[in-house]
């Protein structure tokens, strides 16, 4: 007699979020990123569908990044510091999905560039490349509240990814993405309460669920990778469960946390992208949708893998 | 040692005290009270003074600001006398404590006065202290029995006891008692456990004035009641702050401060000097001689009762957590230093654990939780509060350890539920303009506990402040940034009584928040824990010092108690203290307690895996998980 595999019922499902708005829904990107919509915990395939491939984005920076290894810059060689010929090599060169700005050069301590300056670069990398862009803050809440809603302006119409919005720090950036048409990152601090929370202020505030993304913070490999990948099951577990103020996609900012790693920096070449790649392809076991990775040899590993993964 | 004298203003009270000694702590010696939650650590700021004269030393500290220092204000905790001293105690550190609160409390009242409050069948009534009258036929020849035997002769005639027993003192002045009073004498007798004592022999007929005491004993409040033992009316309560207050705020510091240099002493004496005089001024406006007074009984956590009969409560914050005593003999009222008939007797509640003491028991006793066929929940709401979770067939119960914010305490404008304090409030969305009442319908002077609940709810309805209990950036003329953080003008100073602003701060509402998210977790963990849901609990009875005002949308919408039915919460007030007071009336009840008391299950909340997380998920408005309060939720999408 063959085996009968007990499947798991889910009531609930993942929100699907559409990145980036092509000429159909007024925008100008050449393609949808298209993310979420899990009916099953990640890779058990028979138990639901899992419709939509987790995602990998290139993460671009406005300034030259400083702390970046060598064997991490070789691959942007020439581009670095020009954010526009970056983000244009990243398309051309090494076939991106999309594209993570990182405005690092807002903040103070490394150059305090206005808002203005950094609406226009958005305005800039929006005409120069046609994939959906992602637009993250320098991470200081008083400059974010000024920045992302004059970034979310000049983005307007294209239907981005913004954050993050933190539980001290959401609302002026609600309101920017809900007047501009763009999706939220909610980031909370490997807690699931404060996730959920934060889903439910941002939703209070009118925003859609199924426009928000959690960044559940993570670890990398080494660096408290399990303990993100406990709190990312918790929540996906919820999710399905019916508890719809947490069945929306992850975010994982892979490349910044992988490349942290003193392993990465300092070891022979190589290990960097191993640990870049392992850390990635943990987390999309752990449900991960969106990827944010730096190192192109590790993307181009990782989107193997979710091929090899998906291909039935 | 050269030695200062300080006056206290507005008290007028002085008192000679040595170099180096802490203003607060000559205050307390001299007996005014200043509030001081971390018990003179100098990290609350809540005991700030105003030098008026005199030299003085203090400690560098940051809750005094520089516009403060100017205007000379110190805390009290940090300051040392190098000088005569003159010294005002500004309105906001001083501790509130008597005056009568009778009537204004009158909510609860209600409900406490009532018999044995639900379930039937009273208690039988006999008194913890029985006055008995006797004319004792005199000896002569055929009738030689002594006169102690000829005594206990005239008591079995008119009752049957078995065992009876009494004290040298009593028979030393039996014989010259009885021929003086031409043999007709009143006897008191008392229960003291198993056994009945002749407590008191006095000449002629008496009977018809005994008197009683019950006490809760709170962290945070004491309430007392005089009984009529004959007649078991009530002829009045009083409610105060424990003035231990001035030691610390909750139970962990007050058992720190007894293991210091004569803290136990300060800490008793703080405590009985409270109880004496709410028995003085009880006494003295019924006209009723404190020798008429002849037992007392009292409950209250198993930290109070320790402290109050100075017994060493440091074993009760280390592990195993183990008190000394939880079921302790009647003494003499005079032992433990409470002053009523000297040979008076004093019973305490038992107790369950070390956190969940005697004022649970008497909570269970008198709410009848243990009579209920459904399964029931007994909810005591303050600082450290107690939840039994049972039925006539089982009995749980734990400790949440809420903090004194619902007593008023450790909140900017608290005060407690008595006259002027704003108890409900409304707030229209949109321009937020608001209305309150206030208790006996005087002008506001601070908010109590069912107050903030009010508030909080009605700022969360008009969008004042956000689920996480942040207040929005909005231009308006309520909305401003105050010491710590931002803050919510409910009454501005020209309409409030005491001259000032009574405002609500972020602060405040965190303060309110721990304190909901304690109470709520800890009766969820409860119930999951004996395998219910919570929507399985037919009756949840809530107690404490909130009287009737308490609403019960309003709890509910911040999330404070369960989303259920309406119908299935019911107000007992002050449930400890009527608990205490059918012990003081019957020895039935006094039975009934103590097979409580071991039957009800301790259930040690911190050794729950799930309990971190259950209180984690409630630190928001009304919880993260809003599925649990739908109705209350208002989802606005």
């Amino acid at each position: 007699m063959a085996l009968q595999l007990m499947a798991e019922k889910w009531s609930g499902e993942v929100s699907v979020v559409n990145i980036g708005a092509t000429p159909q829904d007024k925008g100008t990107r050449s393609h949808i990123l298209k993310i979420g919509g899990e009916k099953s915990l990640p890779c058990l395939f028979q138990e639901g569908p899992l419709p939509n491939k987790p995602q990998i984005v290139f993460e671009v920076w406005d300034i030259l990044p400083l702390d970046w290894p060598d064997e991490l810059t070789r691959g942007y060689k020439n581009v670095l510091g020009d954010p526009v010929k970056w983000a244009q090599m990243c398309v051309k060169e090494y076939k991106a999905q999309g594209i993570c700005l990182r405005l690092q050069g807002a903040h103070q301590d490394f150059g305090n560039k206005s808002p203005e300056e950094e609406a226009q670069l958005v305005q800039k990398i929006l005409e120069s490349v046609r994939v959906p862009l992602i637009i993250l803050g320098c991470g200081d809440e008083a400059k974010d509240n000024l920045l992302l809603p004059a970034c979310s302006e000049a983005a307007k119409q294209e239907r981005c990814l913004i954050g993050p919005a933190t539980q001290d720090n959401y609302k002026t950036i609600v309101a920017s993405v809900l007047a501009d048409g763009h999706n939220i990152i909610a980031e909370s601090p490997i807690d699931i309460n404060i996730a959920k929370q934060l889903n439910v202020l941002i939703s209070d505030m009118g925003l859609n669920l199924e426009r928000i993304v959690m960044d559940p913070t993570i670890g990398a490999l080494g660096y408290g990778l399990e303990y993100a990948y406990s709190i990312m099951e918790r929540s996906r577990l919820a999710g399905l469960s019916g508890d719809k103020t947490l069945a929306c996609p992850f975010i994982c900012f892979v490349g910044q946390e992988a490349w942290r790693a003193k392993e990465a920096k300092v070891a022979p070449a190589e290990q960097g992208v191993i640990w870049e790649t392992l850390t990635a392809t943990a987390l999309i076991q752990a449900g991960a949708d969106l990827l944010v990775m730096r190192h192109p040899k590790a993307i181009e590993e990782v989107t193997k893998y979710v091929d090899n993964l998906f291909e039935r | 040692m050269h030695k200062f004298k300080v006056t206290f203003y507005p008290d007028n009270k002085a008192v000679e005290v040595a170099q180096d000694t802490t203003i607060l702590s000559a205050a307390i010696s001299c007996g005014v009270y200043i509030k001081s939650d971390c018990g003179g650590d100098g990290v609350c700021g809540r005991c700030k003074v105003i030098l008026k004269k005199g030299k003085v030393l203090t400690q560098p500290t940051g809750i005094i600001e520089a516009q403060e220092r100017k205007h000379n204000i110190y805390l009290a905790c940090l300051t040392t006398v190098h000088s005569d001293l003159e010294v005002e105690v500004p309105v906001e550190s001083r501790m509130e404590m008597h005056s009568g609160f009778q009537g204004i409390y009158s909510a609860s009242e209600e409900v406490e006065s009532q018999e044995a409050v639900l379930g039937g069948k009273l208690f039988k009534h006999s008194p913890l202290a029985t006055k008995l009258y006797l004319e004792l036929p005199r000896p002569n020849l055929n009738d030689s029995l002594s006169d102690l035997d000829r005594l206990f002769r005239g008591i079995r005639k008119a009752q049957d006891l078995p065992v009876m027993q009494t004290g040298l003192s009593n028979i030393r002045q039996l014989g010259e008692l009885l021929r003086d009073s031409d043999w007709k004498i009143t006897v008191t007798l008392g229960k003291r456990n198993d056994t009945v004592e002749i407590v008191l022999v006095e000449p002629g007929d008496t009977s018809n004035k005994n008197f009683g005491f019950c006490f809760d004993i709170g962290t945070t409040t004491i309430s007392g009641q005089l009984v009529d033992l004959n007649t078991k009316k009530i002829s009045g309560t009083r409610i105060t702050y424990n003035k231990q207050a001035s030691f610390g705020a909750d139970v962990i510091t007050r058992i720190i401060y007894a293991r210091q240099q004569e803290g136990m002493e300060k800490l008793h004496a703080a405590v009985t000097q409270t109880m004496n005089q709410i028995i003085k001024e009880l006494t003295l406006e019924h006209s009723v001689d404190l020798n008429d007074v002849t037992c007392i009984v009292c409950t209250g956590n198993t930290t109070m009762i320790h402290l109050l009969l100075r017994v060493d409560p440091t074993y009760i914050r280390r592990e195993p957590y183990v008190p000394t005593a939880n079921f302790l003999p009647v003494l003499r009222a005079s032992e433990a230093g409470i002053i009523i008939n000297p040979r008076g007797l004093l019973s305490c509640v038992p107790g369950v654990s070390s956190y969940v003491g005697g004022d649970a028991t008497s909570g269970v006793l008198s709410s009848g939780l243990y009579k209920e066929r459904d399964l029931s929940i007994l909810i005591d709401i303050g600082t450290n509060g107690e939840i039994a979770l049972g039925n006539r067939d089982f009995l749980v119960a734990c400790a949440a350890s809420a903090g004194p914010a619902f007593e008023g305490s450790g909140v900017k404008c608290g005060m407690r539920a008595s006259g002027g304090a704003i108890q409900k409030v409304k707030i229209k969305p949109g321009d937020f303009s608001l209305e309150f009442s206030t208790i006996a319908d005087t002008r506001p002077t601070g908010i109590c506990g069912s107050g903030y609940i009010d508030l909080i709810a009605a700022m969360l309805t008009a969008g004042v402040m956000d689920r996480s209990g942040k207040i929005k950036a909005v231009e308006h003329k309520r909305i401003r940034k105050g010491e710590n953080g931002k803050e919510f003008v409910v009454v501005f100073k020209e309409d409030s009584g005491s001259g000032e602003d009574i405002v609500i701060t972020e602060a405040d509402i965190e303060n309110i928040k721990r304190a909901k998210a304690a109470i709520y977790s800890a009766s969820a963990v409860l119930i999951k824990h004996m395998d219910f849901k919570i929507s399985d609990v037919k009756k949840i009875f809530i107690a404490g010092g909130f009287g009737t005002s308490l609403d019960i949308n309003s709890a509910i919408k911040i999330g404070l108690l369960p989303d259920l039915e309406r119908k299935r919460f019911f107000f007992i007030g002050n449930s400890a203290l009527a608990g205490a007071r059918q012990m003081l009336l019957s020895a039935e009840a006094t039975r009934v307690s103590e097979e409580l008391a071991r039957k009800i299950t301790y259930f040690e909340l911190s050794v729950d895996a799930g309990y971190m997380d259950e209180y984690m998920a409630a630190l928001f408005f009304p919880h993260t998980d809003l599925e649990r309060f739908s109705s209350a939720a208002g989802r606005r999408s």
